[in-house]
């Protein structure tokens, strides 16, 4: 993959980027998270938290399901505040 | 084997990292130690206000240091922090609210702040779209305002590490063990710590780490909850406090565009569980359309808990305990991100020189629990 490939299209974070956070030392998905912000996109890390835990594994050596750590937070997917505001009403109803 | 060193933080968060930086650019041979990677309790789910209007004298004096530190911390760190001066503006809904409001400004003004109580045709010019149905005006700071909670918290882990600090993820301390004035800390890495000087800066976990020292701190962890929509245009600069309909608080990421923001649940919901509701879920996006009716269409985009670490009075506990060598640095009540910077500077000058330029009594682990918090 080339340096400058982007691995989390949300945030417009590049491969080289996420290289040198991860030669710096901090080798978890958590922790790429929290300086290069992937996964707090649009998308929540359903595109880019593959490709960045496979560079990790490349790195480290460790198990995928070892790296792979992240947890996935409600909702599902992006809902309108309108709606999940008016649900509430409905639920009460 | 056993490393020597001046100073041992506990806890990878903020308030940590900041407590270790600080002690490293006094000249210690600081280590800091983290069970989980950083930001991984209490600060990674702060959604990262700053603000002096506190209601007593000691944290308005801090957190106006706060304030100019973080101010300066782009150059202090050599990274962006996202610190933007948007204000933060506390909506009153009553005359009651107005006139608790003008109390403590009266307070926060003789300490030098720029604080004013603005009618609620000011507030929808300063917020566009803010509905003011039974707003009798709001209190505003123009000086507070919001930074990212992760580039501070980095960024000072940064700064340990290149000023020949350790900085010890996925390591847990098992013991504390005192001999000849000095601690000697276990981790499950089979390594052995030693340090004159222990900082304890566990947030949540607080009472179960100075437990190891054998101290008794009444710090307990209540979850509150938080969620972020999608990045749009700037809509306003606030964070926005409001109390109609059970209240709320956001604001917009300057450079983002997220809305981010969180409720105080009532009753009050006990221990340091980080998991979500789907009550706040819906509850908290109400409050939003609320406020600013003009955000519905705004998409929520995840949704997260966190702890808040209570004291019985709402202040932290900052500074040493009867165990000598063995310094606290936690309880914030939700504020530990705010306070961070001038509270590392402050625990490092108590321990590097004795006293600190800022009294902190009111934080005093010995104190009397007479104060109250009265802005939550």
């Amino acid at each position: 993959m080339p340096a400058e490939t982007i691995a989390c299209r949300c945030e417009d974070v590049s491969e080289a980027e996420i290289e040198a956070v991860l030669d710096e030392g901090f080798t978890s998905l958590e922790a790429v998270k929290r300086i290069l912000r992937c996964g707090m996109g649009h998308c929540q890390g359903r595109t880019c938290r593959t490709t960045i835990a496979r560079m990790i594994v490349r790195k480290t050596g460790r198990p995928l399901a070892e790296v792979l750590t992240v947890s996935s937070r409600p909702p599902l997917k992006p809902t309108p505040i309108g709606i999940l505001a008016s649900a509430k009403r409905k639920a009460r109803a | 084997m056993t490393h020597s060193l001046d100073s041992i933080v506990i806890g990878g968060g903020v308030v940590g990292t900041a407590c270790a930086y600080y002690l490293a650019r006094a000249g210690h041979k600081v280590c800091l130690v983290e069970r989980s990677y950083l930001a991984a309790g209490s600060t990674g789910r702060c959604i990262g206000g700053i603000r002096a209007q506190f209601g007593t004298e000691t944290t308005i004096r801090i957190m106006q240091e706060s304030i100019r530190l973080f101010q300066g911390m782009k150059e202090e760190l050599g990274t962006d922090i996202d610190w933007y001066a948007g204000g933060y503006l506390f909506v009153a809904e009553s005359e009651e609210r107005k006139k608790a409001f003008l109390k403590v400004m009266e307070l926060q003004r003789q300490l030098g702040l720029d604080v004013r109580f603005i009618s609620p045709e000011e507030a929808a010019r300063l917020v566009p779209g803010l509905n003011t149905d039974g707003v009798v005006g709001a209190a505003y700071c123009p000086t507070d305002g919001q930074a990212n909670p992760f580039a501070v918290t980095y960024g000072y882990a940064r700064q340990v590490k290149a000023r020949g600090g350790r900085v010890l993820t996925d390591t847990t301390i098992r013991s504390i063990e005192r001999r000849n004035g000095n601690s000697m800390l276990a981790t499950d890495k089979n390594e052995r710590l030693s340090a004159p000087v222990v900082v304890a800066a566990t947030g949540p976990w607080l009472k179960q780490t100075a437990a190891m020292v054998g101290l008794d701190v009444p710090v307990l962890a209540e979850r509150h909850e938080s969620l972020v929509t999608e990045g749009v245009g700037r809509l306003f600069d606030s964070m926005l406090v409001d109390y109609r309909g059970g209240g709320c608080y956001f604001h917009q990421h300057v450079r983002t565009g997220h809305l981010v923001g969180c409720y105080t649940p009532v009753p009050n919901v006990p221990g340091d569980r980080a998991d979500s509701s789907f009550e706040f879920l819906c509850e908290m996006p109400r409050r939003m359309v609320n406020l600013m009716p003009k955000l519905a269409p705004l998409k929520v985009l995840r949704q997260w808990g966190g702890s808040y670490e209570m004291t019985p009075d709402g202040s932290p506990f900052v500074g040493s305990t009867p165990v000598e060598g063995f310094y606290l640095a936690g309880g914030m009540c939700g504020h530990g991100f705010m306070l961070a910077p001038a509270v590392g500077k402050l625990l490092a000058e108590i321990i590097t020189t004795g006293k600190s330029s800022i009294d902190l009594a009111e934080f005093a682990f010995g104190r009397s629990f007479r104060y109250a918090e009265l802005l939550r």
